[in-house]
């Protein structure tokens, strides 16, 4: 073992530790007789730059180092991994700075403890290429996830959300754990990596694998709020403090599909007409249905705008699972790349949310926003950026992002000859279901850009916050226009 | 690359107009007529260079291209032959007079240009477009600007019937889009002239894929029965949008038909034309009968473009040259018309009477002769007057027609010529020169209206004079357009 190696591999992540202790131990001591907003605008700057100083960094070692593999693949660095991790990194600092000019809770210390816990836990999964140690990790963004969003202590409905919000999470937990144990009771080996020599080295494929695949579909399923595992999606977006609301929808989205894709890994190295493929080919393709249908058509009667996203949530994972069910190189990049553009949109749509309409205690119906291109128009021209992104509208990423997808369930698989083998009538589906989401997605810009509202004084929002929404709405057009570099990365075989 | 100055001059006029604060609506619409006039210079240009220089081949000028996304076979690949120039015309012209006939637009101007724009230049980009992919996103960018442009500034029902029309729009894309997915996957490359070039794909998958895309298409040309969106939308829309609407995003459908749909697909083209056909008249007959029932004039004209685009249909539909060639000067013809009309109808008229209720106009041809002669020149124009673009596009489509379709197509196109002579000279009867109201005629004249403004009568006297040109030189393009279209023809007929 080179623990050089390791230190220098985790020193992204020691920086966050370090911000994280610090930030609790300066709120309890030196800090602990200031007013609340200045206490929370310290605290938001201090984790802002643990999390910066990790992303250099991280930066920095990536460029360093290619390819790493440590410790049972406890911690695996690929190019893949690290731009994961680095575009994560980069999307917590704007999280954080949400809440810096003012405190979305009382417990300021907590609150940017547990989102840079979340953070963190959220890099390890992505870097990890174990069973136990992915595991673990994901319990470790679940739980902070459980407390953030119960942390409006006052808020029943909060409360609520967060009950639910675990039994769910744990119940999912449970399901995937068993996958697991599964996994490695036939394989023996808790390295994804051994797992995948292990199957290859099978004359036949144990049904039991098929098993244990299914289990961790329908973990992961609750994971990313795939309907029908969907219930507590829309609470918890709705209740949740809204910038935690937004963690929840993006990181530990990224968090759950890097997972994914990590236990798809063998299925997807596996030879064309393996029996592993065709019964999770299935699984994938009944869940994606489910889930664009039952997101897009809930999300159409929606009035609140952090439920709408929950349901265009649950409908986006209904695409990401269209894009992985042809499981190959292509699919595993198109889903990849689809989720991250999915998340930088989404988190500017919540970011919007956040500054706009959602102070303390005000919820985001989506009449609250009307006549906002007079009174903040800056705010109106970056949510049509990310509202149309989400709908797939192009020049923007989330178009390529859904083409991509769609490319990758019919073409995927190089070897198809005949036309009519790739998976048209699902993506006929979500085609269909696209032009659904439309609807509601323009009921979204209808109150930004249409509608005249009562006039309001023009909010503030701060500089630090403006600049990282027009890089964030920056990268999606660019991503948009030349997604290319971003997709060679995720396509690299051996991610 | 100068053919693509129009892309970029749009694209950069809509960020300009939109960066530009709204309260100085006069460097805004100056800025607007500036990188409009920029546009349509640059078509015309392309078109004297193409002129002389590729005359009666079936090459394309301009050509562009470029790797873009390698992952899925994208290209940025641009380049123009005799079937866009005509297409990119009448998008230039639509594009100045839009802004000439909005003039006193002072609501939110920046962003109604920049939506403008925004459209125009994805218009621009599909005529433009070599790659399918290229060409779909541009037919893309096309659609969300049109719902802001109508639900912002539109008139009455704008909301709904701006919903509708994006909807319609954008189903017909996610047909496009299967289809197209369907073609890479059979003959894994996006590039039109090389699909064009050769035969890529069975028989049985061009039977099924035709009519998808074909239908994909055909939505945004205003295809009954599915043309249900184009009325509503082009009435709710404020004027500069319904000519845009009417004149050029109709177009699209159907170049799309043509360049996509028949182009790539010739067997499915052949074993689905009669359909076609059959539903084009439908198309010319219901278009023009309906438009005999409106009372609104802005419905009468969004009934006449659903009829006008059934001759398109028809033309495409007879899949030999001289109907196809009908089709594509069809679509300049209605565009430039078509666009005239609504701007009369919706800008013109409408901004000295406040009504556009056929009931309620009364002796308009005295008390705005000017305006009353240039609408009814246009009517005429647009019922096929010889002398202008639309009477040789007709005689094209119906020469073709006789060529290769069945006697009942024949005739219900004769019948559609019959209904339109009808409700066009009906129309222009009751707004004109019908009295409503004897005892008020007979006393005192009525109020006279101010004459028409000087950006006005520039904006009628470009379009009408490009439907005469044309209708005087139809040689001007059509033989561009049959030397574009020889190749076509040629798989069309093996």
């Amino acid at each position: 073992m080179d623990y050089q190696m390791m230190f220098w591999a985790l020193l992204p992540d020691l920086m966050v530790v370090v911000g994280l202790f610090a930030a609790l131990g300066l709120d309890y001591g030196l800090l602990r007789h200031r007013p609340l907003p200045e206490r929370n605008f310290t605290l938001a700057r201090l984790a802002s730059w643990s999390l910066v100083l990790g992303l250099v960094t991280m930066v920095f070692l990536g460029m360093q180092v290619s390819d790493f593999h440590f410790a049972d693949g406890q911690i695996v660095f690929t190019p893949m991994r690290y731009a994961l991790k680095a575009g994560l990194f980069a999307m917590a600092i704007l999280v954080v700075q949400l809440s810096a000019r003012e405190p979305v809770t009382g417990q300021a210390s907590e609150y940017y403890a547990l989102l840079l816990l979340a953070t963190l836990g959220m890099g390890f999964v992505i870097t990890s290429g174990n069973l136990l140690g992915a595991f673990v990790s994901l319990e470790l963004v679940s739980l902070s996830l459980y407390a953030l969003t119960g942390l409006w202590r006052r808020s029943r409905p909060a409360a609520e959300s967060a009950i639910k919000y675990f039994v769910f999470g744990a119940v999912s937990s449970a399901f995937l754990l068993f996958g697991l144990s599964y996994i490695y009771g036939v394989t023996g080996a808790l390295d994804m990596a051994a797992v995948a020599d292990r199957i290859a080295g099978f004359k036949t494929v144990p049904p039991m694998l098929v098993v244990g695949w299914l289990l961790l579909l329908v973990g992961l399923g609750f994971k990313i709020a795939a309907a029908p595992f969907h219930a507590w999606a829309p609470d918890v977006y709705h209740n949740a403090p809204t910038p935690a609301a937004a963690w929840v929808a993006t990181g530990s989205k990224i968090a759950a599909i890097a997972l994914m894709i990590t236990l798809f890994q063998p299925v997807i190295d596996a030879p064309e007409g393996s029996p592993l493929r065709l019964p999770l080919g299935v699984a994938l393709a009944a869940l994606a249905v489910t889930a664009m249908v039952g997101g897009n058509l809930a999300a159409l009667r929606q009035t609140n705008l952090k439920r709408l996203l929950a349901y265009s949530a649950i409908a986006n994972s209904g695409y990401l699972l269209v894009g992985l069910i042809a499981l190959t190189n292509d699919a595993r990049a198109a889903t990849l790349f689809y989720t991250l553009v999915y998340a930088l949109s989404t988190l500017g749509a919540f970011a919007v949310v956040s500054l706009v309409g959602g102070r303390l205690g005000r919820d985001a119906e989506i009449d609250d926003f009307r006549g906002c291109w007079k009174t903040m128009p800056g705010m109106a021209a970056l949510m049509l950026i990310f509202i149309l992104s989400l709908a797939g509208i192009p020049p923007l990423a989330g178009f390529v992002g859904k083409y991509y997808l769609f490319y990758a369930a019919i073409l995927g698989n190089p070897d198809i000859s005949a036309w009519n083998e790739g998976w048209y009538w699902l993506v006929g589906i979500a085609l269909l279901m696209s032009v659904v989401s439309l609807y509601y997605y323009l009921k979204v810009l209808k109150a930004f850009l249409v509608h005249e509202g009562d006039e309001r004084a023009i909010e503030e929002v701060g500089t630090t916050v403006n600049v990282a929404l027009l890089l964030l709405a920056f990268t999606i057009v660019a991503l948009g226009l030349y997604p290319q570099p971003i997709l060679d990365i995720f396509i690299a075989a051996g991610g | 690359m100068p053919a693509l100055m129009t892309v970029i001059l749009s694209f950069a006029g809509a960020l300009v107009c939109g960066l530009i604060p709204a309260r100085h609506h006069r460097a805004i619409r100056w800025t607007a007529l500036t990188f409009a006039t920029g546009g349509l210079a640059t078509v015309i240009g392309c078109w004297m260079r193409y002129l002389p220089s590729l005359e009666f081949t079936e090459n394309f000028a301009d050509v562009v291209s470029h790797e873009w996304i390698p992952v899925i076979g994208a290209h940025f690949h641009t380049g123009y032959d005799g079937i866009s120039l005509p297409l990119l015309m009448v998008t230039g012209l639509v594009a100045v007079c839009g802004v000439l006939f909005t003039w006193n637009l002072e609501k939110r101007a920046n962003e109604f240009y920049a939506y403008y724009f925004a459209l125009i230049g994805g218009v621009y980009g599909v005529f433009l477009s070599l790659d399918l992919f290229l060409l779909f996103v541009f037919y893309e960018i096309a659609v969300v600007p049109k719902y802001f442009l109508i639900a912002i500034w539109g008139g009455a029902k704008r909301e709904f019937a701006a919903m509708k029309l994006v909807l319609y729009s954008f189903g017909g894309s996610a047909l496009v889009l299967i289809g197209l997915l369907a073609i890479y996957a059979s003959a894994h490359t996006f590039n039109l002239p090389l699909l064009l070039s050769r035969d890529h794909f069975s028989p049985g998958f061009e039977a099924i894929v035709f009519p998808i895309l074909f239908l994909g298409f055909a939505i945004l040309a205003g295809m009954w029965p599915f043309h249900t969106w184009a009325p509503t939308g082009h009435v709710a829309a404020p004027t500069a949008a319904s000519m845009l609407l009417a004149g050029v995003v109709m177009k699209l459908g159907a170049y799309g038909c043509l360049r996509v749909a028949i182009g790539v697909l010739p067997v499915g083209a052949q074993l689905w034309a009669p359909l076609v056909a059959a539903v084009a008249v439908i198309n010319i007959v219901y278009g023009a009968l309906v438009a005999l029932r409106q009372t609104d004039f802005k419905y009468v004209i969004g009934y006449s473009s659903v009829s006008h685009m059934g001759f398109v249909l028809l033309g495409l539909a007879t899949l030999n040259a001289t109907g196809m060639t009908g089709a594509v000067l069809q679509m300049f013809s209605h565009g430039v018309i078509g666009a005239l009309l609504f701007a009369l109808v919706g800008s013109v008229i409408y901004s000295r009477t406040k009504t556009r209720m056929l009931d309620e106009f009364h002796g308009l041809i005295d008390r705005m002769p000017a305006i009353a002669w240039i609408f009814i020149i246009t009517g005429l124009a647009s019922m096929g007057l010889p002398g202008f673009s639309g009477f040789v596009s007709e005689l094209y489509v119906l020469l073709g027609a006789w060529g290769s379709a069945s006697p009942w197509i024949i005739a219900g196109a004769g019948l559609g010529i019959l209904a339109t002579f009808g409700y066009t000279l009906v129309k222009i009867h009751e707004a004109f020169f019908k009295m409503r109201n004897p005892a008020e005629g007979n006393g005192a004249p009525a109020t006279e209206y101010p004459p028409p403004t000087l950006p006005e009568l520039i904006g009628c006297g470009l379009l009408l004079g490009a439907a005469l040109l044309v209708g005087l030189c139809p040689w001007l393009f059509t033989n561009t357009i049959s030397a574009s279209l020889k190749f076509l023809v040629e798989r069309l007929t093996f």
